[in-house]
Parts: structure tokens; sequence; C-alpha cells
């Protein structure tokens, strides 16, 4: 029978082995950047102590008026998830968005259910669809009007981008708040528009930089860029989102101090690529 | 427990990941490629659901009396023209009459529906003007300044605007959205962290 210490002596010729095994995939300096953003958000989460001025991001604080006059006009309400989704053919920064827009759905369905507004959720993700269902249950158990939940509904339209612009654009005008929020491509400028006809207000927001010129044109309320993953931050009642948003602001300002210095450096004759290269 | 059970999932799932992502190790390789395929099974097999619901819905419509009968068929005849050819084929998605139907109707179609962009510019620079005047100015006066600079002009003019036209592109365009992009990627990055770790909770 092996002895404790044996045990513990081939656990860690194991661990040794593995670790000999092992090299690191994309060099000492993009491993160190990957683990600076874990340990920035690791210490907010651990201290998140920093003083917190809300903005109303979006417009999105005058959702409830919006959902206030489509509940007084008998309208619904609109919400398209982008058009990335998340098990389609995207790239992970489109799938990204449409994660992080998540509590913002979940946001706008628990004030149109506390409204009464029916709210009609589209997307061109089978995944997505079932998360935004959940999301609608969720909120309407949590306002208390489960009774309501069969008037809003999930519709999943198919593949592609294409039709989610053709399908906003041909929607049925009955509405009066309308949201584009997630991944967007070449059809924002579309979808955006059909979800503001007939809407007082329509809330579009990307994180695709190029899709900007569309949001900013169609949408009363947008959410551009960096925007749209600070947001959740803003209408939450609770504040685990905000340290996201601190440590992303923080990161940026130290690429800001990183980026002077390295021009700095360029402007007295060295070659800030050179950092780059460290092996 | 009840949530305690999957946050420790979601995190040692999450650092598993990240640390291939960081080293090169057989043995985590194989862990993660095992984790990334059942991944990509899962997908796959909601891809499928998704089209089955989405056959039962328009199926379901049809024969409701206020439906947007025309609209269902339209979807069930479009699903049944491209998977029928498809399951009757040996080559699948690669049979002649899958390629015709994408190549004659579906990319068509969407080319021409993106080809309204253009058309629906114009109200959606009346609408920004309406919202917000001095945002929109400012974005239609460098739409205008664009324009002219790519005008397709010769001599001595036309190589002057294609000159401020590459500045243009080169200097404030790129600043422009290399600022853009850095914040949006820290932004990502920061939130995926977020989520491999299972620090995304909800407001209850």
């Amino acid at each position: 029978m092996p002895s404790a210490g044996e045990l513990v002596t081939r656990l860690l010729a194991w661990v040794g082995e593995l670790i000999n095994a092992s090299s690191l995939r994309v060099g000492l300096g993009p491993t160190v950047a990957t683990l600076v953003v874990l340990l920035t958000l690791l210490s907010l989460v651990a201290r998140p102590s920093s003083r917190w001025v809300t903005r109303d991001a979006g417009k999105l604080t005058g959702l409830g008026r919006s959902m206030a006059l489509a509940a007084e006009a008998g309208a619904t309400a609109t919400l398209s998830v982008g058009t990335a989704g998340v098990a389609r053919a995207a790239s992970a920064a489109e799938r990204m968005q449409s994660l992080v827009v998540l509590p913002l759905v979940e946001h706008v369905a628990r004030t149109a259910a506390r409204a009464g507004v029916p709210l009609h959720i589209t997307t061109n993700d089978p995944v997505v669809a079932g998360m935004a269902e959940a999301l609608v249950t969720d909120a309407h158990a949590a306002t208390g009007t489960s009774e309501r939940r069969q008037r809003s509904d999930v519709e999943f339209l198919g593949e592609g981008r294409v039709p989610a612009a053709g399908l906003s654009l041909g929607a049925d005008a009955r509405r009066v708040a309308g949201f584009a929020l997630g991944g967007l491509g070449d059809e924002s400028l579309l979808l955006a528009h059909g979800m503001a006809a007939g809407a007082t207000g329509a809330r579009v927001g990307s994180g695709d930089v190029a899709q900007a010129p569309s949001i900013l044109l169609e949408g009363t309320g947008t959410l551009v860029g960096a925007d749209l993953y600070a947001a959740p931050a803003e209408v939450r009642s609770t504040g685990h989102a905000r340290p996201a948003v601190v440590a992303t602001n923080r990161l940026i300002g130290a690429v800001i101090v990183i980026l002077v210095l390295a021009a700095a450096w360029a402007v007295a004759g060295g070659s800030p690529a050179d950092l780059l290269s460290v092996r | 427990m009840r949530r305690s059970i999957p946050a420790a999932l979601v995190v040692g799932v999450g650092l598993l990941l990240l640390l291939d992502f960081l080293v090169v190790n057989p043995t985590l390789g194989a862990i993660s490629g095992a984790i990334v395929e059942l991944v990509v099974i899962l997908f796959a097999a909601a891809a499928v659901l998704g089209a089955i619901l989405l056959a039962v819905r328009h199926a379901g419509a049809l024969a409701l009396p206020g439906g947007d009968r025309i609209g269902s068929a339209l979807v069930l005849v479009g699903m049944a023209i491209v998977l029928v050819p498809g399951l009757m084929a040996t080559d699948g998605a690669a049979a002649p009459s899958v390629r015709w139907v994408v190549g004659a109707l579906v990319v068509p179609i969407g080319a021409s529906l993106l080809a309204l962009v253009a058309v629906f510019l114009i109200p959606a620079a009346r609408r920004g003007m309406r919202l917000r005047p001095r945002d929109t100015a400012v974005i239609l006066v460098a739409a205008c300044v664009v324009v002219v600079l790519l005008l397709p002009l010769g001599g001595d003019v036309g190589a002057a605007l294609g000159d401020g036209a590459t500045w243009v592109l080169d200097v404030p365009l790129r600043a422009v959205f290399a600022g853009l992009l850095i914040g949006v990627s820290l932004a990502a990055a920061v939130a995926a962290t977020r989520f491999l770790f299972g620090l995304a909770g909800t407001d209850d």
C-alpha cells in the first residue's frame, strides 16, 4: 500500500510533467496582457469601492415612458436581438455582443411586463431565441404578471441577416417602442429603420464600429461601440455589472498611457515595435 | 447549492479554456477540444430544433384564421424547396438544385434587399436631422466631403482629390476606428472574462 508521501510525490511529479510538456501559445507579451485583463477585473470584483455616477445610456431611462405610451395606445414593443447570434457563423466579437445585450433584453422585458405591453422579440439564432424566451418568462415571474406571459413572444426568423432586416421593414406598424440591440452587419440601417417605423422612440445599439453611422442616423437612443457593453451596468439595480465598466475604463486609460509613452519613445528615436517581440 | 454547482462548472470550464488559450499542452488541448466539440454538437442540435420549431410554428399559423397564412405558406414552401432536394441528393447541400436555389433566388433577393440601403439612407438622414440636427449635420458634411474626394476626375484636380481621399482614410478615419476598436476590444475582453468566471449574475 503506497504511503501518503508517495501519493504527494507522484502528484507533484505528474504536475511537473504537465508543466514540462507545456509552452506558451501566444508568447509572453500577449499572455501577460490577457492576464492583466483578468487581474484588473478580479481586483475590482474583490474591492468594488469606486463611486458610480449613473448616466442615461441609450436613453434607456425613458423606457418606462415609452412602455406607458404603448400601454395607453394598446400597441406593442418589438425588440431585435441583433443579427449575429451565438450559434451562427459569426465572429467571436459579434457573438459576445449577443450575450452582452441579454441584461438589456431582461430590462426591456421587465419594463414591458410591468406596463402590460406585449413584447415581440425577434432573432435569427435558435440559441438566442431560447435565452430570450427564458428572460421573458423570468421577467413576468419577477413582476408578478405571469398571466400576461402569453401576450409576449419570441420569434426565430430563420437563418441569415437579410430576413431579419426585411421582416422588420414589413412588420406590423402598431408598435410604439422598437429596439435593435446586439451584433449588426450591413443590414443595420434597414433593421433600425424597420424598428423605428411607427415607434416614438427607437433604441439602437451595436458594438460593430462600422455600423455607427446607421445607428446614429436611425436611433432615438443610441449605444455605439463600447457603450453597448457598459449599458447593462447603468440599467441594473444591482452593482455586479459595474466592475466590468470600471475595469474597461482603467484598461482604456492604461492603453492611452502606453500609446502616449510609445509615441514619445518613437519621437525620441526608439522603436516601440521592439517591445512586442519579447519572447 | 442549486446555484453553486452551475457556477462552479462555469468557473471550471472557463479556467480550463482560458488556460488552453494561453498554454500549449497535449492533455489540456484534448480536454478543451472535447468540451468545444460538445458545445458544437449542442449548438447544431439547437439549430435543428430551431428549424423544426420554425416549421411547426408556421404550420400552426396556417390553421389559424387570423394568421398570416400566405407568409407562413411561403416560409414552408421555401424550406421544402431547399430541404427536399438536399435530402434526396447524395451530395446534400452541394446538390445542383440546392445550389441553384441559393444562387438564383436567395443571393439575388438578399442583394436586392441590401441595395435598399442606398434608398433608405435618405429617410434616415432626414430622421437624423429631426432627432439630432448638429450630429447628423456633421455626419452628412463628412459624407459629402468623402463623396467629393472620391469623384472619378482626371488631371491635377483628380490627383489632388485622390491624395486627399487617401489622407482622410489613413489619418482621421483610421484614428477614429482604431480608438473605437480599442474600446470595444477591451470591453469585449472584460465581458468575456466575466462570462468565463460566472460573474454575470441576474438582478434577482
